[in-house]
């Protein structure tokens, strides 16, 4: 037994698409303008400390949130070493709001304890979901070309022996 | 009856076109250093310092969401109880103050900042109409005031010299204020000699491009007397919504300033603003609407506020003096313009104003806006009794 299958009216909705961003020119300001330029120019990743705490600030600013005091020019160059904590394996593209590039896919994106104390979020250089398991100890690449974009100046953390 | 709300600190950067040495927290910092300064006060819930913040700034002008993450470790955010207004800074006070009524919390830090020179002032101002309706129309606050504009000059007469009276007025009075941006020595010549931007609005009827931050503390009354010498006290404030859609609006109108105005008035006790108030802050983007506001707060009849500008009673000196500090005409941004505005009112309540002093001023009037020809609108009445 055959049966007719009715073409079922789906109603129509019009979608409205803007595609361009507007535009920016955001200011770094002393504190962030000092991490863009160590890394631009130095291959740097520097921070500046709390004076009361003695904590890192990350990312470096003028004034520590945890005591509500003025952080000042205590600035320390971390060794770009640290340990992975989390990650994940992100199998759809990440894009770059800034420049609209998009980025490698898959790409897995960790949480990174500097072994100077900060916690950071970046890239890992290993893309085997097996070996992915095992990383602990990583350490910063610096991307070649493509520069001044602040933590965008790393590409990725590699893996290193522990 | 509940205890009354009172200002005790305020504090201002000096406002400036391009503040490309700082971001947004270091912006802020600068203000609000000044009045941690002033009170000697820290962040502390314990109830022996700052009990809680509360930020004004505008997403799309930051250029991200929750922009007041931009400042949070500059406002004592941190594990700590914030609330962020966006729109005009004078509701951020608002909310403070509601804060403070509801008995919970004693001090309340407000701190806004706003840098017009990081975007696109027509793309942002557009992206305030409805998103798929009047977009498309391409309208930014500009061209919608300058349709209000128009109409209200043809509504009630009055004239392009009138206007560009407000501009001279007002530049020249920012001679006096260490905080305004462009002083400038102007004639009426000058202003209609400049260039068109949106006709009947030229360059100088329209205020510059400019970055800045104020900040301010305000306490309950018991705790405001111990903080501070001459605290100023909230006396009344109130605001109100237009409807967005411009064809739904008479604009040579301002209904919700009229309401806004009326409500304050009562909280305050004011049954005849143009002579309890001694000094009065108007919001003014465009010269036009310091003409426009100043009737809709009612310090005037309906067109008569060119008459008054023609008589100098709002200069300096005069009988009610209407932006002694330059207004937004001479350098302010946008957000932050209502809080300047308070801040300018308690000073000049203070006796602390300097050059730009009203001899004598007992009661203030701020008022901020923002919108598509003023949507919202802000008033707070200051006393100093
Ligand atoms: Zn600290």
């Amino acid at each position: 037994m055959t049966t007719e299958k009715k073409a079922e009216k789906k109603p129509e909705y019009i979608k409205v698409e803007i595609a361009r961003p507007r535009a920016y020119k955001w200011s770094s300001g002393k504190y962030l303008g000092k991490l863009y330029k160590e890394a631009l120019e130095n291959r740097k990743l520097v921070t500046n400390r709390c004076p009361k705490c003695k904590q890192l600030l990350w990312p470096p600013a003028g004034v520590c949130g945890r005591c509500n005091v003025e952080a000042g020019e205590d600035w320390v160059v971390m060794s770009g070493e640290g340990t992975v904590l989390q990650y994940t394996y992100l199998v759809f593209p990440l894009w770059d709001p800034h420049y609209g590039d998009r980025l490698a896919n898959p790409y897995p994106t960790a949480t990174i304890k500097l072994d100077d104390g900060v916690f950071l979020v970046h890239f890992l250089e290993e893309k085997d979901p097996e070996k992915l398991k095992n990383v602990k100890r990583v350490q910063a690449v610096w991307k070649e070309e493509g520069r001044g974009r602040g933590l965008g100046d790393i590409l990725y953390f590699r893996t290193i022996d522990e | 009856m509940a205890e009354r709300v009172g200002i005790v600190a305020v504090a201002q950067t000096k406002y400036s076109p391009n503040r490309a040495d700082a971001n947004e927290g270091e912006l802020v910092y600068e203000a609000v250093k000044q009045v941690l300064q002033e009170t000697g006060l820290k962040f502390a819930q314990d109830g022996t310092g700052i009990d809680a913040t509360v930020t004004c700034s505008q997403d799309f002008w930051d250029g991200r969401t929750i922009s007041s993450c931009n400042v949070m470790s500059y406002v004592g955010h941190h594990h700590s109880d914030e609330d962020k207004v966006a729109e005009d800074s004078l509701n951020a006070v608002y909310t403070a103050f509601a804060r403070i009524l509801s008995g919970h919390q004693d001090v309340v830090l407000v701190a806004t900042h706003c840098k017009e020179s990081q975007g696109d002032k027509r793309g942002i101002e557009n992206a305030a109409m409805d998103p798929i309706f009047l977009r498309v129309l391409g309208l930014d606050f500009l061209s919608a005031a300058a349709l209000q504009a128009r109409r209200y000059m043809y509504k009630y007469g009055i004239t392009p010299y009138q206007c560009a009276r407000v501009v001279v007025k007002n530049r020249g009075n920012a001679k006096r204020n260490p905080f305004a941006q462009e002083p400038l020595d102007l004639t009426v010549e000058d202003v209609l000699g400049s260039q068109v931007l949106a006709s009947p609005i030229r360059r100088l009827d329209a205020k510059p491009t400019s970055d800045g931050a104020c900040a301010m503390i305000l306490a309950t009354e018991r705790k405001a007397k111990k903080l501070c010498q001459k605290p100023i006290w909230i006396e009344g404030v109130s605001n109100c919504y237009e409807t967005h859609y411009l064809g739904d609006r008479d604009l040579a109108e301002c209904d919700a300033l009229v309401k806004a105005a009326k409500k304050a008035y009562k909280m305050a006790d004011i049954t005849d603003a143009r002579k309890q108030v001694n000094v009065a802050e108007i919001s003014e983007e465009y010269s036009y609407q310091e003409l426009l506001w100043m009737e809709g707060l009612g310090l005037c009849g309906r067109g008569e506020a060119g008459k008054i500008i023609d008589s100098g009673m709002t200069q300096l000196g005069g009988q009610l003096p209407v932006n002694p500090s330059g207004g937004m005409l001479s350098g302010n941004p946008t957000v932050v313009a209502g809080m300047t505005r308070i801040a300018e009112g308690v000073l000049q309540l203070r006796g602390e104003a300097g050059e730009r002093q009203v001899t004598g001023a007992k009661r203030a009037l701020a008022h901020g806006f923002t919108g598509v020809c003023g949507q919202l609108q802000g008033v707070m009445i200051l006393g100093k009794a």
